[in-house]
């Protein structure tokens, strides 16, 4: 059932009509050629497809296109501001968290969602704030060690929230 | 060798930017304009033979464009790198359930389901074959017909010395039989591509491929095209590990192009297609014998190896073969003798996975030379130390280190660190219902194709017209960051910032054949012939400069970022202006290199040996949970020789990925077949580490300066996987006195194993 | 493509339920539109209840608490009422999946896919959760382990909705313990799980204890005799013995691709081995 659905996406106002049911991430990739959410399961058990929904991190590969309607929606694409990254994704870059790339859009979702609610968190608590992105190549060592340096960076530059 | 100052290798990877951003682009992320949708057909049956495919339903049905089977297709309809026997699409006989009987092309994805539904088949059940050590027995159904050997797929035998009067002479010989798992790579990325039939007439296929140019040919001969009709061009991949290594899609989307008008058609397996359809590691059943004097010295080796190779050849029998020719690790064995088996099964297809052969025969021998050290009341250490491979030695097929070997001082290293040392501290505070144990295992890693395959690399160059430097890769970056790495060389040997350069992929109209990304030879291989090309080009570019500048003599210039100057004064010409003196063509140069190899060692084995090699020596530090059969990994240490490092980070990234995946190899992953069905068809049902699965690692690189390689460096893309699974086997030794010779060492076969112990633990 | 329905009230729910009863009801989406394949999904039609105002929330009264059914498991795991009063649900839930899917995922969610799987449920018999179910006839409340009736099924009916979980505040524990075994730390789907409150002394000695297990029993596995077995005992070797023999003789396990039936029986009774010594002191 074709429907127009409206929502926030990286802080713009967009109107899709689609079917209802359809994936939000395809909506996402080839409605809205935002590319940058990936796809790596489709059932919800690899994290790849993370995207922020009124700034929590949900699976956007078993949300349907109508529950997009009115949320405020952050893919990759939205994270950073300005042309800058986010301190995520700089910390990401600097600290090698990054190989093939496939998992790192929801990697980084992931992240900025958990440093929300976890400004200050252990490197265990890390570990399982991002247990639900699968990375097959780095091991996550490195992202765990991007994710607590940008922690530092967060609250260091006093924008922790 | 080695060019001065090396601080263009270091910083961080030049592909992250794109990558943290989204912004770059797979394979699977191209919707490329008006396009089509293409998919397959699943047989679901692992062996019959088929009678008809009805297509007319799905062909009728709206949104269809095109069903097509075998019929349609024009060329040898037969894929194979060896040998030439799987078909793109099922003619004959299907011979495991994730081979393809036709192909949709549809203009939506729901659409292609629906049609995917529509298409049916008739099949007559062949009875099928599981077991790789049964597929051999007499009066078995043969899974290919007109092959010579039954299912024996391939054999390789290599026998040294005089074993069976060693063991005779030996004080201590201890065997068993160990298995190893089928293992998935479950890369991020599935399989994907997309292709078009461009206005000259060219099928241009885009997909995630480790092995371009070897495609290339692939889907000429199977398409029934002019090789020179194809091109093939491979961006970034989403992870590859080796299963990207050879055709998945490319036919199949290139196929349904070919009746698409001119129209882009696309190709997507989702998971559940991905792990039905693509090929795993083998899994292996490994016979071990090994004797020793009462002093440690191993005297004799004898293996039988046995791989299940799937249905089709692949590289199956060359991954068998690599199997063998570890089979004895790191160690001297003057006499041996190891047989290696590779047999056809209808199970699912098998294929390369980091490590290539290796970690199987590395688990069966590491944890034989752990139960020697047992019997011979040495530290396990101390044992390998003691029969350990340096240069001038002979490994197990026979072939003598010429290169830089450095496993010796791996193993010192390890037996130097405080997580060796203070061990039985650690294991003592054990707390209730855990047990602990500390586990070693070694290995090497060959470098580079056999020798009787060139191992051949051929880079470009090029000075833009606009001054800046551009690389075409060869070889595809499947993740490692060899593209960037290729930038970095290329920038350390001109003396150009790598992040004003520019690399392009690897596109079969633009580079050059070099290889396939693969067998830890991307960055030793191809990184050579860059220096080479680069070298070339810096003499280009270094004249032209001295004409700009009025100069007779090249040796008083020198390059700098974008410009070319005269030593020791502030003149200098822009390299714009360089590059407007110089002709088009000679702006860009090549560089060739060959990896080192020795006729001498066809005559040892199948495809000879190889020369060079990387080695390593591992740490697990395991705790067991007697109630439940939980391993956790607690510590984990690896000490590498893989020559000097070029990009710290970069090399830390593969060692730390390789035990996070040996890791899982270990303790969790096992592909589960039954019959031919896949039973862990999915990632909720086939187990990966999650990030609190993998401890924080320790990664020591003995740095041996590697002359033949790329500023010092080997390969360090495969050597550290094979350590992990003995490692951790051995660690769970250590700490409940009873082996698991079958991993993965799940909790279940924990608990079974400590029941059989006796206690109620 | 079949319809998604998004309804904001308990009205628009039963109105729209009422023009379609064969549709179907998810809120976070992390098992029904997991097990939907691709062509059920465009069959449909779907009324997705993550933002219905009254199954929202939890709310407390003076006897007991009410957790709206579509309240998140992430919701239910922040919500300081619930770390205070059943720390033992809130340990529980934080084994589930991982956090993406706890902030998709809900309890009502959970209980209505009666997994032998689901990781509230053990810990929601031992509190003595009740239901409530809402329809356009009434509503009607009961306990939980009279709801669930077998793997994947409940004694909803068609039209009716559960709109929440109550739990009475007064538990009297004063020691919990949970534990999960899966196949991994996260991710994963339990294999057996064990939740275990209890009422001890300062010596250890149990005044009353409840035990339940998910996933050796087609639903949850409590025992009378197994929680008497504990009663007047510390948590000492010789009760511990008993213990496992109860639960290796009561439980009902299947084999399957994670575990095996002989397994299963086998860890649940090691699970409570972990006990032993516990909850003195306190």
């Amino acid at each position: 059932m074709k429907r127009k659905i409206s929502f926030t996406l990286n802080g713009s106002p967009v109107v899709v009509e689609t079917d209802a049911a359809r994936r939000a991430v395809d909506v996402l990739r080839e409605d809205l050629g935002l590319t940058g959410t990936k796809e790596g399961c489709g059932s919800g058990e690899c994290g790849a497809c993370s995207i922020l929904v009124d700034d929590v991190v949900k699976l956007s590969c078993i949300m349907t296109a109508a529950q997009l309607e009115g949320r405020r929606i952050v893919t990759i694409e939205g994270v950073g501001q300005d042309g800058e990254l986010h301190p995520v994704q700089r910390s990401f870059v600097e600290r090698g968290a990054i190989q093939c790339g496939f998992c790192t859009p929801g990697m980084v979702i992931a992240a900025v969602g958990f440093l929300k609610e976890n400004p200050d968190p252990t490197r265990e608590e890390i570990r399982a704030g991002l247990s639900g992105n699968i990375c097959r190549c780095t091991g996550y060592e490195k992202i765990i060690d991007a994710v607590e340096d940008a922690a530092a960076k967060l609250r260091g530059g006093g924008s922790g929230g | 060798m080695r060019e001065d100052g090396r601080h263009f290798l270091q910083g961080p990877r030049l592909d992250a930017f794109s990558k943290v951003t989204g912004r770059e682009r797979y394979a699977a992320d191209e919707y490329p304009g008006e396009f089509l949708w293409a998919g397959a057909k699943r047989a679901f049956v692992p062996h019959a033979r088929l009678l008809a495919v009805h297509t007319d339903r799905a062909a009728a049905h709206p949104g269809v464009v095109r069903v097509l089977t075998s019929l349609d297709i024009a060329g040898s309809n037969r894929l194979g790198i060896v040998r030439n026997h799987q078909p793109v699409l099922v003619d004959e006989t299907i011979r495991h359930a994730g081979d393809a009987v036709a192909l949709v092309v549809a203009e939506s994805r729901e659409t292609l389901r629906e049609a995917l539904e529509l298409v049916t088949f008739d099949h007559e059940p062949l009875p099928g074959v599981f077991d790789p050590e049964q597929a051999l027995k007499e009066g078995v159904p043969r899974i290919h017909g007109d092959n010579e050997e039954g299912n024996l797929m391939r054999a390789v035998r290599v026998r040294r010395g005089d074993p069976d009067g060693a063991f005779r002479g030996c004080d201590v010989v201890v065997e068993g039989v160990f298995e190893t798992p089928r293992q998935e790579h479950a890369c991020l990325e599935t399989e994907a591509g997309w292709a078009r039939v461009d206005e000259a007439g060219v099928l241009v296929v885009v997909a995630s491929t480790q092995t371009p140019y070897r495609d290339r040919k692939e889907i000429a001969a199977a398409l029934g095209l002019d090789v020179n009709r194809v091109r093939v061009i491979a961006p970034y991949l989403g992870g590859a590990f080796g299963g990207k290594d050879g055709i998945t899609v490319q036919c199949l989307v290139g196929l349904a192009a070919l009746s698409a008008g001119g129209v882009s058609v696309k190709m997507w397996w989702d998971r559940r297609e991905s792990f039905l359809a693509s090929m795993k590691r083998l899994p292996a059943r490994m016979h071990y014998r090994l004797g020793a004097k009462k002093d440690g010295t191993f005297e004799a080796l004898s293996c039988r190896l046995y791989y299940d190779a799937g249905p089709y050849a692949g590289l199956a029998g060359e991954i068998m073969a690599m199997g063998v020719e570890h089979a004895g690790s790191a160690y001297r064995i003057p006499n041996v003798n190891i047989e290696g088996y590779c047999v056809y099964t209808n199970n699912a297809l098998g294929g390369p996975f980091r490590g290539f052969g290796v970690p199987q025969s590395t688990a069966g021998m590491e944890q034989v030379v752990d139960m020697a050290a047992e019997k011979l009341g040495m530290d396990p250490l101390e044992l390998r130390r003691v029969n350990a491979l340096g240069t001038g030695d002979r490994n197990c097929v026979g072939v003598e280190l010429k290169y830089s070997t450095g496993f010796s001082e791996c193993v010192d290293r390890l037996a130097d660190h405080p997580l060796w040392k203070e061990r039985e501290a650690w294991k003592a505070s054990a707390p209730p219902w855990k047990k602990r144990g500390c586990g070693v295992g070694c290995m090497a890693h060959a470098i580079g194709y056999p020798a009787l395959i060139p191992d051949e690399a051929n880079a470009r160059v090029e000075l833009t017209e606009s001054g800046t430097i551009r690389v075409y890769s060869g070889v595809s970056d499947m993740g490692q960051g060899n593209a960037g790495t290729y930038l970095r060389i290329a920038g350390e040997i001109l003396n150009q910032d790598p992040a004003t350069m520019e690399v392009i992929q690897p596109d079969t109209d633009h580079g050059l054949p070099s290889g396939t990304s693969s067998a830890s030879r991307t960055t030793y291989t191809f990184g050579n012939a860059v220096i080479r090309a680069a070298r070339s080009l810096k003499e280009v570019i270094l004249r032209s400069g001295a004409r700009c500048l009025e100069v007779e003599d090249i040796d008083s210039l020198e390059l700098v970022p974008g410009a070319v100057r005269i030593k020791g004064s502030g003149r200098k010409a822009a390299l714009r202006d360089v590059a407007a003196l110089i002709d088009a063509v000679d702006r860009s140069c090549k560089g060739y290199f060959r990896t080192p190899y020795d006729e001498s060692t066809l005559g040892i084995m199948y495809l000879g040996a190889h020369v060079l090699f990387s080695f390593g020596a591992h740490l697990a530090r395991i705790e067991v949970d007697t109630l439940t059969g939980r391993i956790d990994v607690v510590d984990y240490v690896a000490v590498t020789d893989a020559g000097r490092v070029l990009n710290r980070a970069q090399y830390d990234q593969q060692v730390q990925g390789s035990i996070a995946q040996g890791i899982g190899y270990a303790l969790m992953e096992d592909y589960v077949m039954k019959d031919g069905r896949h039973e862990t068809g999915d990632l909720a049902t086939y187990i990966i580490p999650t990030s609190l699965d993998v401890p924080d690692m320790v990664s020591i690189a003995v740095e041996t300066d590697e002359t033949t390689g790329p500023f010092g460096m080997k390969g360090i893309g495969e050597v550290v996987i094979s350590g992990c699974v003995p490692a951790i086997a051995n660690a769970f030794h250590d700490a409940c006195g009873v082996r698991i010779t079958r991993v993965p060492l799940t909790p279940e076969r924990v608990l079974s194993a400590l029941a059989g112990q006796g206690g109620k633990e | 493509m079949a319809d998604v329905h998004v309804p904001s009230s308990l009205d628009e729910v039963f109105r729209l339920l009422s023009d379609e009863p064969s549709a179907t009801l998810f809120a976070g989406g992390t098992d029904v539109m997991v097990r939907s394949s691709p062509d059920m999904r465009e069959r449909g039609p779907f009324l997705c209840l993550e933002r219905v105002e009254e199954l929202r929330g939890i709310h407390g009264s003076a006897t007991e608490v009410r957790i709206g059914a579509a309240t998140t498991l992430s919701e239910v795991i922040a919500s300081p009422v619930i770390a205070d009063l059943f720390p033992l649900l809130r340990e529980a839930l934080r084994h589930v999946g991982a956090p993406a899917v706890r902030n998709m995922g809900t309890l009502g969610g959970n209980i209505c896919t009666a997994s032998p799987a689901g990781d509230s449920l053990p810990p929601l018999y031992i509190l003595g959760a009740e239901v409530e179910l809402r329809s356009l006839k009434g509503r009607r409340r009961m306990p939980i382990d009279a709801f669930i009736t077998g793997p994947g099924r409940t004694q909803l009916e068609e039209g009716e909705v559960l709109c929440a979980v109550v739990i009475g505040k007064e538990q009297g524990f004063n020691f919990h313990h949970f534990e999960k075994v899966g196949q991994r730390k996260a991710m994963a789907i339990s294999v057996a799980s064990l939740a275990f409150g209890a009422e001890t002394r300062r010596d250890g000695t149990i005044v009353k204890a409840r035990c339940a297990f998910g996933s050796v029993a087609p639903t949850v596995f409590t025992s009378r005799l197994l929680n008497d077995t504990f009663a007047g005992n510390t948590l000492n070797t010789a009760v511990l013995d008993r213990a496992v023999a109860i639960i290796r003789e009561g439980v009902s396990p299947i084999s399957d691709i994670r575990a095996s039936m002989e397994y299963r029986r086998q860890v649940a009774g090691n699970l409570v081995m972990r006990l032993e010594g516990a909850g003195k002191d306190r």
